[in-house]
């Protein structure tokens, strides 16, 4: 897989990068056949989604109009829900902090896996390299509901192991989940310890398939150290950068599992995100109609900023 | 490729992969009857279904019970349903999540935190059964503290018989204690002698050490000291009715004259004075360092740190005690008092019983089920060990605790006797959504200046009045 | 395939050599210390579940356990019935890994080399289904599963999961890379798509589907939030669900057997990710030689 040199996206032009076939007897069964053969190949992927999420996005719009209790039978309320879910200090503090949680959370994800890519890439010895892949992909395999059981306790205020580092060094201890900045770091924290592996492989993926003879060539240009990877690293890993920085996007604006198991929200609404807003309103306020509403609102802002990284994209991605 | 090698390979291949394919088939049709749940005993036949809050091991410990039950009732046949949840409102989610799906159960034990949820929108009173057996019962009631009972009557109505509950009493940890050179405080301690005591306490012991540790949760955060203080976060009022049941079981009780046909919180109280003061001692303790911050619900890290002695106090009910045991604590490392005395010294408590959801199918036999749960001979097949606290006086005895301590056992249920103004935690239909305003707003209010504990009350105020905003 | 370093050093004077050589030692003692940030935590969880839980805290924590002490362990195997979680995990997991491969090596293939009308705005609405938070569709779904009398079974979990955008995406990234003109010697031969997609592609792209596979596994082995909502009788539930359940009412639950529990149920995913990882580095590094 070489994700430096493809398109990464369906843009919809048949724009002949990549030849598909033209069969070489075009009979009239050859014909038909290539008319109905792709939708075979699609059938159980386009029909699944169709069932089990375009239907239900259907009936969660339809379902935000309505009041529904899950025990009693749903009654029309129009737009009242959107009304009063706009108007909710909880879901707008939700929501604030689900994109400063995204830009934070995000850069730091990319910068370290981006980071550790390249300098895992460069020249070590085979085994060191394997081992390192291998280690910093390892939090991935964990569940975020495990991982945060056991962070909890490393980051205790008064017996946590990471206050006990920080003393040695002289740092008192800082009030991590007691606070809500203190909550909110531990969160991010936790969050990126157990994400930035994947962006990582991404990385590892995209700066592996990069030929060593274009580093050759800016190297007799005069470009080493950080002018080679300024001038000639990123750019190449542009398209691989967008994959990730859409996916770490995508991905961190959906957090749930970290602050549920790890704060439930708190201090105050500290750490309360949009997709942990949608729950508690749904199971726990037992507002399903409501939760429906902030769903809409969500999905609608995820696709916006997709939407708007492609177009970013365009301006700084380089394919070859 | 050359020809015979490519054809070999080849064929290597595909009898791997169709060896591959085959398996996958086959395991899928083996497996067939684990996929559909098929082999999952009892369903969807017409057993009564009981759901507990538990683990597998918790319902094979009812197995008992339903084999016992099948001796006076070999006619009705029963299921008892584990689910497995980190409190009760995840519990509560998925009865609702069941309700949702149509296969309810046709019992639930519910807790205080949602016996007015399901007194209003699942439950089924047991009013009418009370009266028709109430010959049976009267042994029941004379055993059972009325506190507890009126903690699940709901306008006028009974919906759960108490089985199990626990009230915050103060737990220490008899090392920290002597060494700072005190002996076990009085009963009527106050909240000033509290204070003195972790003082006392914190000189005493090394540095990692915390006199007072609690969480941030309904049931033994911040609530003992707002009861302590004859206030609460929501306003309490009682609502009419019930006098069948209390002249009919408790005619003679001393405490007749207080019961009622329910508690109701109705209206937030986040702004009395009462509240502020007693959020105020707790933000002292915590800014002298007296007292945790406290972490959001949890208190996984409690038993061990507590039984590791690093920690003084801690708010816990009968609860606690088997937890304890299995730490390795004797009775000489820990005992249990009564909460500090403030302007009184009413105790705040949970209790647990069994509720017939209005789905049931057959009420009358679900009510056999609750009457016999509510048996002697039954509560002792559930609870051998003090992993909770009985709501039958009669079983909180020398021999529960024998092995395990505390050594004051007798604590647990006078708190009943001795203060007859317990009451529950505050937990109306919308438990959920106040239980979150609540908690919400608790660590800021004590973890910083007077000015940030008025900003936290204030927004709690506000938090409140949006849960409680849609009257059922 | 040598790299630049060793065709320069062996031009260079020794200085340049020595001074590759600190950089090297540099970088090395910089990803040491980022391991050890990573990995830490997760030694910290293994021994501590290694020691009795009046010792959980203590610092400095004695990160090498001296006296292991498996009683934790066995508290585990008593209070959950581990076999039945693996089964159920294994089960879901397995069958969801599968079915995404399948679906996803199709629609991939589709999306990448075959050409239909309306390709380009077909895998947008794929990726589109990304954007969607389960939380917002978790509800209409359990209806439907309800609806077709499927609630409270494993198969409610496997069935909505197996169709997979991300996984389409992917192969689709796969295949792409495999050239075109495959199809047409396969056309020539006389292959029909269906053959030539079954013969020539699809072997090709086995590293890519062993990485599908293998994140499929990753995820949804952890998965936490459909299971919960989605299955209510203990016997059906997952790994995650049933660790959650060690934390006790109230929190009572011993630490060490919570953290126990949480090495135990990183052994299964551990043992796929070793398996998984020589196909994992292949399949990104295809064709590179790195």
């Amino acid at each position: 897989m070489s994700t430096a040199t493809s398109t990464p996206t369906g843009t919809g032009s048949e724009s002949g990068r990549k030849p598909t076939h033209k069969y070489a007897q075009p009979s009239k069964r050859g014909r038909m056949q290539q008319r109905w053969l792709p939708w075979a190949f699609l059938a159980p992927t386009i029909v699944g989604m169709g069932i089990f999420t375009l239907l239900p996005i259907v009936a969660s719009i339809a379902l935000a109009f309505f009041r529904w209790d899950i025990i009693s039978a749903p009654t029309f309320v129009g737009f009242d829900n959107f009304a009063e879910v706009v108007q909710d200090p909880t879901v707008r503090v939700s929501f604030l902090n689900t994109i400063v949680f995204v830009i934070v959370a995000v850069a730091l994800q990319l910068g370290l896996a981006l980071g550790l890519a390249i300098m895992v890439q460069e020249k070590l010895p085979a085994w060191l390299r394997v081992f390192f892949r291998s280690a910093f992909f390892f939090p991935l395999i964990l569940s975020a509901a495990s991982v945060s059981i056991f962070m909890r306790y490393l980051f205790n205020e008064q017996f946590g192991v990471v206050n006990w580092l920080l003393s040695i060094v002289g740092i008192p201890a800082v009030p991590w989940l007691t606070t809500p900045t203190g909550s909110a770091a531990v969160v991010i924290l936790v969050y990126v310890w157990q994400n930035f592996g994947f962006s990582f492989l991404l990385f590892i993926g995209g700066l592996a398939s990069i030929p060593v003879e274009t580093y050759e060539a800016a190297s007799i240009d005069g470009a080493t150290g950080w002018r080679k990877h300024w001038f000639v690293t990123l750019p190449l890993l542009s398209p691989t950068t967008l994959v990730a920085s859409v996916m770490a996007i995508i991905n961190a604006l959906q957090v749930f599992d970290q602050p549920y198991v790890l704060t439930r929200g708190g201090p105050g609404d500290s750490t309360r995100t949009a997709v942990m807003v949608i729950f508690e309103s749904a199971f726990q306020r037992l507002e399903f109609g409501q939760a429906s509403a902030i769903g809409v609102i969500l999905t609608l802002i995820i696709m916006a900023i997709t939407a708007a990284q492609f177009r970013l994209s365009k301006r700084f991605v380089f394919y070859q | 490729m050359s020809g015979t090698n490519g054809a070999l390979r080849e064929f290597t291949r595909r009898s791997a992969l169709t060896a591959l394919g085959a398996g996958i088939v086959g395991v899928t049709a083996a497996s067939w009857p684990r996929l559909t749940g098929a082999d999952i005993p009892g369903r969807g036949d017409n057993s009564l279904s009981i759901a507990i809050m538990g683990t597998a091991a918790d319902a094979e410990a009812r197995q008992k019970v339903i084999d016992a039950f099948a001796k006076v009732h070999p006619e009705i046949k029963v299921k008892v349903q584990a689910i497995q949840a980190v409190d009760w409102k995840d519990f509560f989610t998925k009865i609702l999540t069941m309700v949702a799906a149509g296969t309810p159960p046709d019992v639930v034990y519910v807790a205080t935190e949602g016996a007015q949820l399901f007194a209003e929108k699942l439950a089924h009173p047991l009013d009418e059964y009370l009266r028709r057996d109430a010959d049976h019962m009267r042994e029941y009631f004379e055993d059972v503290h009325p506190s507890l009972v009126e903690a699940f009557m709901y306008k006028g109505s009974l919906f759960q018989l108490p089985i199990d509950w626990n009230a915050a009493n103060m737990y220490y940890n008899t090392t920290a204690l002597t060494k700072a050179g005190l002996e076990r405080p009085s009963d009527n301690w106050t909240h000033t002698d509290f204070r003195s005591t972790l003082a006392a306490m914190k000189k005493a012991n090394p540095k990692d050490f915390t006199p007072y540790y609690w969480t941030n949760r309904l049931f033994g955060g911040v609530v003992p000291w707002l009861y302590a203080n004859d206030t609460s976060f929501l306003k309490e009022t009682k609502s009419p009715g019930g006098e069948w049941l209390w002249d009919g079981f408790y005619a003679n009780d001393p405490s007749r004259s207080l019961r009622s046909g329910g508690y109701q919180w109705l209206e937030p109280n986040a702004d009395d004075p009462r509240v502020f003061e007693s959020f105020d001692y707790l933000r002292g303790l915590v800014k002298d360092g007296l007292g945790v911050r406290p972490e959001e619900g949890g208190g996984n890290s409690l038993i061990g740190l507590f039984a590791s002695n690093r920690i003084g106090t801690t708010p816990a009910g009968g609860y606690w005690v088997q937890g304890l045991h299995e730490a390795g604590m004797t009775e000489n490392d820990f005992d249990v008092q009564f909460f500090p005395k403030w302007r009184t010294q009413r105790h705040q408590f949970g209790t647990a019983g069994y509720a017939i959801m209005k789905t049931a199918k057959d009420k009358d036999a679900a009510w056999e089920w609750v009457k016999f749960s509510s048996s002697r001979e039954a509560m002792q097949i559930v609870f051998p060990t003090p992993n909770t606290t009985p709501a039958r006086r009669s079983m909180a005895n020398q021999q529960l605790y024998a092995g395990t301590g505390p050594r004051n056992w007798k604590v647990f249920y006078d708190t009943l006797d001795r203060f007859p103004t317990t009451g529950p935690i505050p937990a109306p239909p919308q438990q959920a959504s106040v239980e979150t305003a609540l908690m919400k707003n608790v660590s800021l209010a004590v973890s910083g200046d007077e000015r940030q504990l008025k900003d936290a009350l204030s927004s709690m105020q506000r938090d409140l009045e949006l849960a409680l905003r849609r009257q059922p | 395939m040598t790299t630049i370093q060793e065709r320069v050093t062996t031009t260079a004077p020794v200085v340049k050599r020595k001074k590759r050589d600190w950089s090297v030692a540099i970088r090395v003692v910089v990803l040491l210390i980022a391991s050890v940030f990573v990995l830490g935590p997760v030694l910290w969880t293994l021994s501590t579940s290694l020691r009795p839980p009046s010792e959980s805290f203590q610092l400095p924590p004695a990160f090498l356990p001296l006296n292991p002490d498996l009683t934790s362990y066995e508290q585990v195997f008593k209070q959950l019935n581990i076999v039945a979680l693996v089964v159920n995990s294994a089960l879901v997991t397995g069958l969801i890994a599968v079915g995404q491969m399948i679906t996803a090596a199709l629609a991939g293939y589709a999306f990448a080399h075959l050409k239909f009308r309306g390709r380009g705005a077909l895998f947008s609405i794929v990726l589109a289904t990304m954007m969607v938070p389960a939380q917002v569709t978790i509800v209409p779904v359990f209806m439907l599963i309800r609806g077709v009398g499927l609630s409270d079974t494993l198969l409610a979990l496997i069935i909505p999961a197996i169709p997979t955008a991300f996984g389409t995406f992917l192969m689709r990234q796969y295949f792409m890379g495999l050239p075109g003109e495959l199809a047409e010697a396969a056309a020539i031969d006389g292959a029909s798509p269906w053959r030539t997609f079954r013969s020539v592609y699809a072997p090709l792209a086995m590293p890519g589907l062993a990485i599908v596979g293998i994140l499929a596994f990753n995820f949804h082995w952890n998965e936490f939030f459909r299971p919960l909502i989605m299955t209510i009788s203990e016997q059906n539930f997952t790994l995650p669900l049933g660790l959650v359940s060690l934390q006790g009412n109230l929190g009572t639950g011993s630490i060490s057997v919570v953290l126990a529990g949480v090495v135990l149920s990183m052994i299964p995913a551990l043992v796929v990710f070793m398996f998984g990882q020589r196909a994992l580095q292949d399949g990104l590094t295809a064709g590179t030689g790195k």
